[in-house]
């Protein structure tokens, strides 16, 4: 097969097409649309071309971990020694001031952790004993103490983890980076989400849609397995060379046929397209390959340990796609085993076995990642995010769980521009809700913007009438967590 | 003003920005000037942190000056335009396009061949390819009237109705589940899609097809098709999980009526929710009076539906897993009444507190004492309050030693649930999986009063101003005001806005539909912005046109049959779409039409059409909603169970089962229709990702290997009438010299390749399928062909219609 017609060089052909490329026809690319506004005629031919940023750039990727499920951050890095006193007693009212009477459900008695704590490491970041490899890199990390969020039941609030709304409809965060950037390889998707269980997460693919930008702005899932693509595999029984010849028997077809249409660029785009496809064919299960990655690498990632072993399969992938240049990795952590049942993070009952679980699930390959990066100098333009749809309640429930907790809770970033071992804000004395200054998601999606070169007010898109942006009309960088 | 304590109770300082986002889709930047958008949202964002000041400037301010809005002033009644090129007018629409390019000195396109125009003509108007004998009969026919004779025919196909009801499935954000993450089937909604493709076959005029999907319960009681219609508002994305149902019916309200705006009047009237319309005289207090006439609409899905073959069909299926699981669910009901009355309260404890006043009013008071807000949150809890299984989490959350209240009693009851829960599971496959005996639909639970509506500071439900009436936006009303009759169940108010809406008087209505039809055939509106009519808006290309078309469209009884006659019959439609050096220097993007607009064929038509190349198509209208076999690493688990009848596998796109959370993999890359929001418009984007799909589908491959097999079937082992019948399937046309020649010397070519595989010892070819008669084939140069085929299938000529 030629894969490439003679005439193209390799170079030219990545100028010319990207990954993604586009017919005239997008509907929000109309004049008017702001972002889009200098370099039209090129972007409609090639919507995932690369795209200049607002500003240098600190980081190139983003990894952005969601805890699914929602962990109790006061049992991993909210320490609050007066929770334990306090454990046992009804939640005293001043702590529940500005709390909706029953979006909290039946609000048990303070539950202490019945974890043990340290300080680590020269910035003295507390951790529980649920996380002893990662607590090892605490001063990679800036922590984020006074996260905020709004919804009482996982769907609205991991929507609005992802795209800004409570409702669907608008693109999730990968989706604008994609939008904005373009892509860096046109062999494969700029944006990617990564999953290591054996379905889909729930909700599915609402989670990384484009919503109103262009579908071919849109999350790409990567599926456990060899095959990280749908349809990315031969029919069955058509043998390489075979479907190389049918491939070169296209191309010649197209062509000879595209000479009637010598200004047509949507036409060439999909003659070129075939040809990215069969790069990707090529590209994409090589980099979920792990076959050549070292026994210490796997190690260092969990992957000799049963109970952190797909998840860190699912890392080390993240960490082969930011050495392949793509923008934008969406990790969603799989569910383990508690007690007989496929639980998440979220323990309402059995908090102990879940979260003990849960945390051996992630913690060493967290750790492993950082580690990783940083050896392999990708740490500093790299952005790995820890995040979750919100916390888990200071009192608790059913006598040994958690509820769920949008009013104070931690997240944190590490990697490049990242002010690393700090930590920014705090909870109240027993870790409910945040005290001061707090940061909702859309300030973390203006601050993970701003780490990739992006004006989270001038990345904008036309709908509706409207100029949207990934903030919807709230975010502020966090300048406090950058350098 | 008592209810409005209710509300007023609880508002608690949460911040503004928190609490519009909380309210439903989250208050956006009207960007009338984008360039400055960047310092307009800033501002923007600024202001809403801070509130007050600058949202409580006059939210009910009136449109002072009549607006001068070209979408608002009154449809005209252009001249016709006198043309040079009089010949060419066929019909009035030309002569409104030809002037334009006079103007210019431009010169239409000629007519494109006959084939072709068929081919182009097929697929805008049933969405699939014709067939070789449908090309050559009207290529062949050369009475005078063929034209008219091939619109005649393909709009009395039923395809019409499934082809217009795709396009107006796509606005109405249709989808058989829920979403959210536990996107419950709906399982009736199916209903509404059949009515679409009905009603556009029947041609019911539009102004009745716009009544009955806004109030078809009010205005046709009894009639079942009506209420059916009422699913248009039914649509919208629906947390069933929600713990606040004041919150949920304020973003119910939100949703309907922001898609009415947009679908029927091409208005963005959602910006006003916040604030007034940035751009466009429509006021804060004007967009809840809209959202007034909503006010007491309430979703209803267990409305036992006519009895015909289907339901009866389901029924019997259903009565097999009724019947095996009589036993476990009523072992699980008697441990749930042990506990009923507490676990109702328990769970009701759980829903936000407005929500609880008035869902202990359930238990406390009579329903005549409730208020029609009670009505619409105790209507809304019951789906979800009185399940069993919900009801559990009382016994679950008692079973822990640790927990409060904690009863050894309730463990043990727990566990006897649960077990009886798993027991039930193994039953699930018994229970149909598509289909219904009920009708959903939207209607006001019998009762004629209605929920007040008030102005919403911010958009916050929580901070309610003055208490608002149903109402017109004045600048596009013209002075209409709604007429509003109770009927003995019905609020009326849904019946004065269909009337309005569909009324000759109204300046949107005719114009925003025949420019969707216009952009249909055109690929571009003549307002390229289809859903938006405002200033913010495109202008129309062609004023007079969209016009003239609107005007027409009225004074035939809103038919849309005739609207798309007359555009297929035009000399415009039927212009070749050769490319032009001359036309393409004057007007690079085609805006005035001198050549006819190729367009790349959508998700469904792609798929429909090789489905119809195939034969493999199951050529059925209507019914459940079918789940054709996804790829097997899609790990969809539960969510999508393969449908047992193959056939179904092979029905027409717009019956495969919308299920929000899993898009159809083999549609999803081509740009199909996003369901969480009305969509206004398919993009054409071209990605990797389609090639894929196209090029390594086990499905798509295996429809090539039926297609070779049909055209041996249908010309023998000639190598060269394969070809031209090949192509006559998939184009319309015989592949010239070159071509044949670049196509025979492939099957040499593969031949030998194949031959290499087959010696090395690994035989693995494909043959063509549908096959009776195999002996005097070669094994080999049909696996060629084969492969053949599947080029042919993915290449730029079939994606597009030219």
């Amino acid at each position: 097969m030629k894969i490439i017609d003679k005439k193209t060089t390799r170079r030219e052909l990545l100028v010319n097409a990207g990954l993604g490329l586009g017919g005239a026809a997008l509907s929000g690319f109309l004049p008017g649309g702001g972002f889009f506004g200098a370099a039209r005629a090129a972007d409609l031919v090639d919507p995932l071309a690369p795209k200049p940023t607002h500003f240098p750039p600190k980081v190139k990727s983003v990894i952005w971990l969601h805890m699914d499920g929602a962990p109790s951050t006061l049992d991993l890095y909210d320490y609050k020694p007066e929770l334990i006193k306090l454990a046992g007693q009804e939640v005293p009212a001043s702590f529940m001031k500005g709390i909706k009477e029953g979006v909290r459900g039946s609000t048990g008695k303070l539950f202490a952790t019945q974890r043990s704590w340290k300080q680590y490491g020269d910035s003295g970041a507390w951790f529980s004993d649920l996380l002893p490899n990662l607590s090892q890199h605490a001063d990679k990390l800036a922590f984020i103490k006074s996260s905020t969020t709004i919804g009482a039941t996982h769907d609205i609030s991991v929507l609005k983890l992802n795209t800004g709304d409570l409702n669907p409809g608008r693109p999730s965060l990968g989706s604008w980076v994609q939008y904005a950037l373009g892509s860096a390889n046109p062999d494969l998707p700029a944006y990617v989400v990564l999953y290591n269980d054996k379905k889909e997460p729930r909700g599915g693919s609402i989670n990384w849609s484009s919503g109103f930008l262009p579908a071919v702005y849109q999350g790409i899932a990567f599926r456990p397995g060899d095959s990280p693509i749908l349809h990315l595999t031969r029919p069955d029984l058509v043998a390489d060379t075979e479907q190389r010849g049918t491939l070169d028997l296209l191309n010649r077809l197209n062509q000879q046929r595209a000479t009637r249409y010598p200004e047509d660029t949507e036409l060439q785009a999909r003659i070129r397209s075939y040809q990215l496809a069969a790069r990707m064919e090529v590209a994409a299960p090589e980099a979920v390959d792990l076959s050549k990655e070292t026994d210490a690498i796997k190690e260092l990632y969990g992957l000799n340990d049963d109970g952190s072993k797909s998840y860190g399969q699912t890392l080390l992938r993240a960490r082969r796609l930011v050495e392949r240049g793509v923008r934008f990795i969406q990790v969603v952590s799989g569910p383990v085993d508690v007690d007989g049942d496929s639980k998440n993070w979220d323990g309402h009952n059995n908090l102990e076995e879940n979260h003990g679980k849960n945390a051996r699930q992630v913690d060493k390959p967290i750790a492993g990642l950082l580690a990783d990066l940083q050896s392999r100098g990708l740490l500093d333009s790299t952005l790995v995010v820890w995040t979750s749809e919100f916390g888990r309640t200071s009192f608790g429930q059913s006598g040994n769980g958690r509820d769920h907790n949008p009013w104070g809770y931690t997240q944190w970033l590490a990697g490049g521009g990242v002010k690393a071992g700090t930590t920014f804000g705090e909870t109240d004395e027993i870790g409910l809700q945040a005290q001061g200054k707090k940061v909702d998601t859309y300030d973390l999606t203006a601050t993970v913007l701003y780490l990739m070169g992006l004006d989270h007010l001038k990345t904008t898109f036309l709908h509706n009438g409207r100029s949207e942006r990934p903030t919807v009309v709230y975010g502020e960088v966090v300048k406090e967590l950058l350098i | 003003m008592k209810k409005n304590r209710t509300y007023l109770a609880f508002v608690l300082g949460v911040s503004i920005a928190a609490a519009a986002v909380a309210a439903g889709e989250p208050p956006a930047v009207d960007a009338a000037v984008s360039a400055a958008a960047a310092d307009a949202t800033k501002a923007e964002a600024g202001a809403a942190k801070q509130a007050d000041a600058k949202l409580s400037t006059s939210p009910s301010s009136p449109a002072t000056k009549p607006s001068q809005l070209w979408s608002y002033q009154p449809v005209q009644n252009p001249t016709v335009p006198t043309v040079k090129n009089k010949q060419w007018v066929r019909t009035p629409i030309d002569a409104f396009v030809l002037a334009k390019l006079e103007a210019k000195g431009i010169k239409p396109s000629p007519a494109a061949d006959r084939a072709a125009y068929v081919r182009r003509a097929t697929l805008d108007v049933w969405g699939v390819i014709p067939t070789p004998e449908e090309v050559k009969a009207f290529v062949n026919d050369r009475s005078p009237d063929a034209y008219e004779k091939l619109a005649d025919r393909l709009l009395a196909s039923p395809h019409y109705g499934e082809r217009q009801a795709r396009r107006w499935l796509d606005l109405a954000r249709y989808a058989d589940s829920a979403g959210f993450q536990g996107d419950e089937t709906r399982p009736s909604m199916w209903r509404y899609r059949d009515y679409l493709i009905n009603s556009f076959n029947e041609d019911k005029p539009y102004t009745r097809f716009v009544q009955e999907q806004l109030a078809g319960d009010e205005l046709y009681p009894g009639d079942q098709s009506a209420l059916v219609a009422t699913d248009f508002l039914r649509g919208y994305p629906d947390n069933r999980n929600s713990r606040d149902l004041v919150q949920k019916k304020y973003q119910v309200t939100t949703d309907i009526t922001d898609t009415v705006g947009q679908v029927f009047l091409a208005q963005t009237v959602g910006c006003a929710r916040c604030h007034n319309h940035k751009t466009d005289k429509i006021s804060q207090k004007e967009y809840y009076q809209l959202q007034a006439f909503f006010s007491n609409v309430s979703a209803v899905d267990d409305i036992p539906a006519a009895k015909g073959e289907q339901e009866v069909a389901y029924e019997k299926a259903n009565a097999k897993w009724d019947d095996a699981t009589k036993d476990i669910r009523a072992q699980q009901k008697a441990i749930i009444d042990s506990v009923r009355d507490k676990a109702k309260l328990y769970n009701m404890d759980r829903y936000s507190q407005a929500t609880q006043l008035s869902l202990k009013k359930a238990y406390d008071v009579p329903e005549s004492q409730w208020t029609s807000q009670d009505r619409w949150v105790i209507h809304h809890y019951g789906e979800y309050g009185n399940d069993d299984d919900v009801l559990s989490a009382y016994l679950q959350d008692h079973s822990n030693k640790n927990a409060e209240g904690y009863d050894p009693a309730y463990a043990e009851k727990y566990a006897a649930y649960k077990k009886l829960q798993d027991e039930l599971k193994k039953f699930d496959k018994l229970k149909p999986a598509t289909g219904s005996d009920t009708v959903t639909a939207m209607t006001e639970l019998g009762h004629a009063d209605a929920p007040p509506t008030y102005l919403l500071f911010g958009g916050d439900f929580e901070r309610p101003l003055d208490e608002v009436q149903p109402d017109f936006p004045a600048a596009m009303a013209n002075g209409a005001k709604p007429n509003i009759v109770p009927t003995a169940t019905s609020s009326g108010r849904r019946t004065a806005l269909a009337n309005w809406i569909a009324s000759p008087q109204n300046p949107l209505t005719a114009r925003v539909f025949v420019n969707r039809v216009w952009d249909q055939y055109f690929g571009k509106g003549i307002v390229e912005t289809v859903s938006d009519f405002g200033k913010a808006g495109q202008k129309p290309s062609n004023p007079e046109l969209l016009d003239y078309l609107a005007d027409n469209f009225v004074k035939q009884g809103w038919s849309a049959k005739k609207l798309h006659r007359e555009i297929l019959l035009s000399s415009v439609y039927r212009e070749s779409s050769a490319y032009r050096a001359d036309a393409f220097k004057a007007d690079p993007d085609n805006k005035l039409l001198a050549v006819f607009p190729r367009q790349r064929l959508d998700a469904e038509e792609i798929r429909d059409s090789l489905l119809v190349a195939s034969g493999e198509l199951t050529d059925k209208v209507g019914g459940p909603s079918v789940f054709p076999p996804v790829p097997s690493n899609l790990a969809a688990g539960n969510a999508w169970q393969v449908s047992k009848n193959p056939e179904d596998w092979n029905r027409r796109s717009l019956y495969i089962f919308t299920r929000r959370s899993i898009p159809y993999p083999l549609l999803e890359p081509f740009d199909m229709a996003n369901a969480q929001q009305a969509h206004s418009k398919r993009d054409v984007t071209t990605t990797p990702l389609q090639a894929l799909t196209l090029f390594n589908s086990d499905v798509v491959f295996g429809w090539s290997k039926a297609l070779a097999g049909r055209v041996i079937r249908e010309e023998g082992s000639n190598s060269s009438a394969q070809l031209d019948r090949l192509y006559e399937i998939l184009y319309a046309r015989t592949p010239d010299k070159l071509e044949k020649a670049t196509l025979l010397s492939f099957l040499d070519s593969q031949e030998k390749v194949l031959k290499e595989q087959a010696l090395s010892g690994k035989l693995t070819i494909n043959v063509p399928t549908g096959l009776k008669e195999t002996k005097n084939l070669d094994p080999i140069r049909v696996a060629a062909f084969v492969d053949l085929t599947h080029a042919v299938v993915n290449s730029n000529e079939f994606a597009y219609r030219f």
